[in-house]
C-alpha cells in the first residue's frame, strides 16, 4: 500500500479508473511497465503530473507490440500528439482499448483507425494494400494483392463508394466473432 | 441507454433555458430518424487543409487552451440547429466558415455508448459517424476563430452524466472514444456538477451528503482491494499470457476452456465435499478390508467401504447428542446435488446470455473471407517466430482465397470419379466398422466385468486385474482409433484440406460417442437390473478404474505425443484428439453424476436404501414438518405450488407468452434488417448509374453546360417546396449536401420524414462563397445526386405505409 500512495494520488488513482477499464492493480502493473521502458526518464513519484514522454522507439520496443507488424500505427493513433510519442495517459489508454473489457464498438472504432493509415477517415485501396502487405510480410506478388484488395472492398463495401467506411468496418466487424479476442493485448 | 438520452432532453433545466434545444428535443423524440448531420462524412476539399493546418496548430497550442476547446466548440451544434430549423437561416452572424461547418464536436457526444445502439436507431447512428469522422485537431482550431463562445452541449453531456447512475456514469466514460485527457476533463466536470447540485441543500444536508460520500469513497477503495485479493486468486495469468503470445488466440481458448472446467469441478468438489462427505466420515463405521496397493489402479477391495462410492453413504440421520441438532443425509444429498445443479445451469445460462450477447451475429452468414482479412491479426501474438507463422499462414490463405474464383474443379474421368467415389464409401464402412467393433468389444468385456463382480469381493490379484482390462482396452481404443482414421483421411485425397479436418474429427466423435453410449447403456440397463448388491458401486468403480486409466494414457501420449513431434513433425492429429477426449470425458462424469443423482435408488446402498425413489425422501421430510406449527408454511408451499400441476401451468403461461412475443419482435427487426439492407444495397447502385451519367453527359457537353443544368435543378427544388434560394450554387457548400445526400441514401424513411416537416434545408447559403476551385464534374455529380435524392424522396414518400 505505502508505495502505491507515492506514485499516484487516491484521487488520480479513481480518476483512472474511471477512464479505463482497469483495476488500481492493473493501472500500477501498467505504470511500471511504463517506467520500465525508460527508469530513467519517467519518475516514481506521478503526483504532481510530470509531462513525461516517451519516444516511439521505446514504445514501439516494448515485448508487448515489437513484434506487431501495426505497432507504429497502434502507437500514433493513441498517441496525443499523433507523431507516436506517448505519455502515461497515452499509454493507460491504448491498453483500456485494447484490454478484454473494451466494447466491440470501442475496439471496431480504434482498429479502423489503425488500418487507415493516411487519416482520411476511410480505409481506400492504398491503405487496404498496406495492411495485407503488412499481414504477410511482402510475400505477395503486387497483383495478388491488389486482387484481395479489392476483394474485400467488393465484399465489404455496402454503399459503394469503392472504400471502406467505419460503418462498413463495423458491419463487417459485427460478423466476426474471433475480433473481440484477437484485438485485444493481455496485460 | 438511448434512453438516459432522452431522459437528458427531457429535463427541465434544459427545456427552459433554451427554446431552440427545445425544439430539437421534440424533433428528436417524434422522429428518431429525423436527425442528419449534413456534415456528416468529411469532404475530401476541407481533408487535406485539416492536415495543414494541424501541423500548424497543433504543437503551438497551450493547455488552457486545450481545455476550453471543449466548451467553445460546442456552439457549433447550435449552428446547425438554426440552420435545420428553417426559422432563422437568414441569421449570417455566425458566418460560419467550413472548418465550424465540419462539425467535429458531436453534439451528443459520448454520453451513452455511441456504438452499441448505432442499429437501434438511425440518428444515434449518425452521430457516431459524425464523431469517428472528425479529425482530432479541429476542436482546437474552430476554437481560435470563433467569436462568441456558446457552451451548449457540453454541458449538456455532463449534465446527463451526472444525471445517470455512478455506474452507468462510469461505463458512458470509459466507452468514451477520446483520449484520456477529455475523459478525465468531463469526468471532473461531471463531479463537480454532482457536487454543485448536492450542495444546494443547506449545511447540514451538505454536511451530510459530504459524509456520504466519503463513506462511499471508502466503500469503493475497500471494494477494489477486496477484488484486487480476488484477482490474485485467478491462477496462471501469466502462463495464459505466454501461451497466447507463443501460439496464438485459438490454442489459448481451448486453455481458458481447460480453466473453467478446473474451476468448475473445483467448486463441485468444494460444495459436495463440505455437505455430504464431511458428515459420513463423521458417522463412518470402521473399514475392515485390507489394503493391498492394488486398489489404486482397480479402486476395488478396500475402497468399496470409503466415502468414494455412493454405495456406502448412509441414510441415517445423524445426531452428536440425544435431542441435538440433527443432519438428514437423504435432504443433504438431495439438497446439495439439487443446488449444485441449479447453480450450474444459472452459470451455464449466464455464460451463454454474455456470449451470445457479445458475440450477436446476423443470421446471414458473411459471404465472404476476404473481409475477414482485417479482422485476422491477432494481437496477442508477441513470439517473433509465431508472427512470421501466422503471416506465412495468412499469405497462403489469401492465395488460396484468389485461386478459389479462377480456378475450377479438375475434371475427372467417370472411372476415376467411381474410384474416388468408392474409396470415400470404404473409409467410412471402414471407420463406422471399427467404431461398432469397439463398442462391441467394449460391450462384451463389460459383461465379463460384471460376472467378476457378481462372484464377489475376491481380492486375487487374477480379478482385479481383470477388472483393469475394459478401461485398458477403452482407452487404447480411444487413442489408437483416431490415428488410423487419420490415415483414413490421407488415403482418401481430399482437395480441400478442410473437408479432410471436418471429415476425420466427425469420425472420431462418432467413435467415442458410440463408446461412451455403450457404457451408458451397459450401467443403467445391464448393471443396475442385474442382481448386484449394489451397482452404483460398481458403476462407480468402472469410472474410477475409466479416468485414472485415461490420465495415463493421457500422460503417455503427451511424453510420446511429443517425442513423436519432433521427430516425425506430424503433429496434427494428435492435437486434434486431446482436447475432444476432454470432452468426452467430462460428459461421462456428466452422465455419472447425473444416474446416481436421478435414477432409481438400489434397495440395499446408499442414503437413498429403502425407499422407491429419491423424491420420496422430500415428501417423508415435509410429512414430518407438518407436526410442528412453526414450518407449517414449508408444508402449505409444498403441496400448494410444488406438487401442484396448476401452478406450474399458470406459471409457464406468462413464460410462453413472453417467448412469443420477444420473438416475433426478432423476427420483425430481422425483415426491417433486412430491407434497410437491400434499400442500401440499391442506393449504391443508382449513385454509381447516376455518376456514370454524368460523366457522359459532362463528356459530352461544353462548359456552358453548369448554368443549364441548374435552371433545371431549381425547378426540381421547387418540386420539393424549397425555397429557390439557393439559385446561385456554391460548389463548396454541394460537397457537404453529398454528404446529407448520402444519409438520406442510408436511411431513406428518415429523408421521406423530413421533407414532411420542411427539413430540407438552405443551410448552404449561409455558406460564404470562398471556393470557386472545385471542378465542375464534382459539381455536376453532386448535383444529379441530389436529383436523384429527390427523387428518392418521391419513392420513398410512396414506399411508406
Amino acid at each position: 500500500m505505502g508505495n502505491k500512495q507515492t506514485i499516484f494520488t487516491p484521487e488520480q488513482l479513481d480518476a483512472y479508473q474511471d477512464c479505463t477499464f482497469f483495476t488500481r492493480k492493473e493501472i500500477l502493473r501498467l505504470f511500471y511497465k511504463y517506467r520500465d521502458l525508460a527508469p530513467q526518464l519517467v519518475p516514481l513519484d506521478y503526483t504532481d503530473k510530470p509531462n513525461v514522454t516517451l519516444p516511439y522507439e521505446l514504445i514501439g520496443s516494448m515485448p508487448e507490440l515489437k513484434d506487431n507488424p501495426f505497432r507504429q500505427r497502434i502507437a500514433e493513433v493513441f498517441s496525443e500528439s499523433g507523431d507516436g510519442n506517448m505519455t502515461l495517459d497515452d499509454f493507460l489508454d491504448m491498453f483500456s482499448v485494447l484490454s478484454e473489457m473494451a466494447p466491440r464498438d470501442l475496439k471496431a472504432y480504434y482498429a479502423f483507425k489503425i488500418y487507415d493509415f493516411n487519416n482520411d477517415d476511410y480505409i481506400c485501396k492504398s491503405d487496404l494494400e498496406k495492411t495485407v502487405n503488412k499481414l504477410t510480410r511482402n510475400e505477395l506478388t503486387p497483383e495478388e494483392v491488389s486482387l484481395a484488395c479489392e476483394k474485400v472492398i467488393y465484399e465489404a463495401d455496402l454503399d459503394n463508394d469503392g472504400k471502406l467506411s467505419l460503418e462498413d468496418f463495423q458491419h463487417m466487424i459485427i460478423r466476426a466473432p474471433d475480433f473481440l479476442s484477437t484485438f485485444h493485448i493481455r496485460i | 441507454m438511448s434512453y438516459h438520452y432522452n431522459e437528458a432532453f427531457e429535463n427541465p433545466a434544459y427545456r427552459f433555458s433554451e427554446t431552440l434545444e427545445v425544439d430539437r428535443s421534440r424533433n428528436y423524440q417524434e422522429n428518431p430518424f429525423s436527425y442528419q448531420n449534413p456534415y456528416d462524412s468529411s469532404s475530401y476539399s476541407y481533408q487535406g487543409e485539416h492536415r495543414g493546418r494541424r501541423q500548424n496548430y497543433t504543437p503551438d497550442i497551450p493547455m488552457a487552451s486545450l481545455r476550453h476547446n471543449s466548451e467553445y466548440s460546442d456552439s457549433l451544434p447550435r449552428v446547425e440547429v438554426l440552420s435545420r430549423s428553417g426559422r432563422s437561416h437568414d441569421n449570417l452572424s455566425f458566418e460560419p466558415e467550413p472548418e465550424l461547418a465540419y462539425n467535429p464536436q458531436s453534439s451528443f457526444s459520448p454520453l451513452d455508448d455511441p456504438y452499441t445502439h448505432r442499429f437501434s436507431s438511425a440518428s444515434e447512428d449518425d452521430f457516431v459517424r459524425r464523431r469517428n469522422r472528425r479529425p482530432s485537431d479541429v476542436t482546437m482550431f474552430s476554437t481560435q476563430s470563433q467569436a462568441t463562445p456558446v457552451c451548449g452541449e457540453e454541458e449538456k453531456l455532463v449534465g446527463s452524466l451526472a444525471s445517470m447512475s455512478k455506474h452507468e456514469r462510469i461505463k458512458a466514460i470509459q466507452k468514451m472514444p477520446e483520449n484520456m485527457k477529455r475523459k478525465r476533463e468531463i469526468r471532473n466536470k461531471v463531479l463537480r456538477e454532482i457536487t454543485k447540485k448536492s450542495g444546494g441543500c443547506g449545511t447540514l444536508c451538505g454536511c451530510c451528503t459530504h459524509c456520504m460520500r466519503r463513506a462511499k469513497v471508502s466503500f469503493r477503495r475497500f471494494r477494489n482491494s477486496l477484488s484486487e485479493y480476488f484477482h490474485r486468486l485467478n491462477f496462471w495469468h501469466k502462463t495464459l499470457k505466454i501461451i497466447a503470445g507463443e501460439f496464438g488466440t485459438s490454442v489459448l481458448s481451448y486453455f481458458i476452456f481447460l480453466k473453467w472446467l478446473l474451476n468448475f469441478n473445483i467448486f463441485s468438489f468444494l460444495i459436495n465435499f463440505g455437505f455430504i462427505t464431511v458428515p459420513q466420515f463423521v458417522t463412518a463405521e470402521p473399514n475392515n478390508l485390507s489394503f493391498t496397493g492394488l486398489e489404486l489402479l482397480t479402486g476395488a477391495g478396500y475402497f468399496q467401504q470409503t466415502v468414494l462410492y455412493y454405495g456406502f453413504y448412509t441414510n441415517a440421520t445423524i445426531r452428536q447428542r440425544k435431542n441435538g441438532a440433527s443432519y438428514n443425509m437423504q435432504l443433504a444429498y438431495i439438497f446439495t446435488v439439487g443446488i449444485y445443479f441449479v447453480i450450474c445451469l444459472l452459470i451455464l445460462l449466464f455464460s451463454m446470455a454474455k456470449s451470445f450477447h457479445r458475440n450477436f451475429i446476423n443470421t446471414q452468414v458473411y459471404s465472404g473471407n476476404a473481409s475477414k482479412l482485417l479482422c485476422a491479426w491477432d494481437f496477442n501474438i508477441t513470439n517473433e517466430k509465431a508472427v512470421k507463422l501466422k503471416q506465412k499462414n495468412l499469405s497462403t490463405q489469401i492465395k488460396e482465397d484468389l485461386a478459389e474464383g479462377k480456378k475450377e474443379a479438375p475434371k475427372l474421368s467417370v472411372t476415376e470419379r467411381i474410384v474416388r467415389i468408392l474409396i470415400h464409401l470404404g473409409s467410412w464402412a471402414a471407420s463406422l466398422g471399427t467404431a461398432v467393433a469397439a463398442c462391441a468389444g467394449v460391450y462384451f468385456l463389460s459383461i465379463n466385468n460384471l460376472q467378476l463382480f457378481m462372484k464377489g469381493y475376491r481380492n486375487d490379484l487374477e480379478s482385479q486385474a481383470a477388472m483393469l482390462v475394459l478401461a485398458i482396452v477403452t482407452s487404447l481404443l480411444n487413442v489408437v482409433l483416431p490415428f488410423f482414421y487419420s490415415w483414413l483421411g490421407n488415403l482418401e485425397k481430399f482437395q480441400d484440406p478442410k473437408n479432410k479436418i471436418y471429415v476425420t474429427i466427425a469420425r472420431i466423435i462418432i467413435l467415442k460417442i458410440s463408446i461412451i453410449g455403450i457404457l451408458c447403456y451397459y450401467w443403467l440397463n445391464v448393471v443396475a437390473a442385474s442382481e448386484s448388491q449394489c451397482w452404483e458401486t460398481l458403476v462407480g468403480q468402472d469410472i474410477y478404474r475409466l479416468v485414472l486409466v485415461d490420465f495415463i494414457f493421457c500422460l503417455l501420449g503427451s511424453f510420446f505425443g511429443e517425442f513423436l513431434r519432433r521427430i516425425i513433425g506430424t503433429t496434427v492429429y494428435i492435437r486434434l484428439g486431446v482436447p475432444e477426449f476432454d470432452i468426452g470425458r467430462s460428459v461421462l462424469d456428466l452422465i455419472y453424476a447425473q444416474t446416481l443423482t436421478w435414477l432409481k435408488p438400489s434397495k440395499e446402498c446408499g442414503p437413498f436404501r429403502g425407499l422407491p425413489s429419491i423424491y420420496a425422501a422430500i415428501s417423508e421430510w415435509v410429512k414430518i414438518l407438518e407436526n410442528y406449527i412453526d414450518s407449517k408454511w414449508v408444508a402449505w408451499i409444498y403441496y400448494n405450488l410444488i406438487t401442484s400441476e396448476l401452478f406450474f401451468f399458470i406459471l409457464s403461461v406468462p413464460i410462453l407468452v413472453f417467448t412469443y412475443l420477444y420473438w416475433q419482435i426478432i423476427k420483425g427487426r430481422k425483415t426491417v434488417a433486412k430491407l434497410f439492407l437491400e434499400q442500401i444495397v440499391n442506393k449504391g447502385r443508382d449513385k454509381r448509374f447516376l455518376l456514370e451519367q454524368i460523366r457522359m453527359l459532362q463528356r459530352k457537353q461544353n462548359p456552358s453546360a453548369p448554368r443549364r443544368q441548374d435552371q433545371q435543378r431549381s425547378s426540381w427544388l421547387d418540386h420539393s417546396s424549397m425555397p429557390p434560394a439557393q439559385q446561385e450554387p456554391n460548389y463548396l457548400g454541394r460537397t457537404f449536401d453529398r454528404n446529407r445526400n448520402a444519409s438520406y441514401d442510408e436511411y431513406p424513411y428518415s429523408a421521406g420524414i423530413s421533407r414532411g416537416t420542411g427539413f430540407p434545408s438552405d443551410w448552404e447559403t449561409s455558406q460564404p462563397s470562398s471556393s470557386s476551385g472545385m471542378s465542375e464534374a464534382v459539381a455536376l455529380a453532386l448535383r444529379a445526386r441530389q436529383a436523384a435524392q429527390l427523387e428518392d424522396l418521391q419513392d420513398d414518400i410512396n414506399f411508406r405505409p
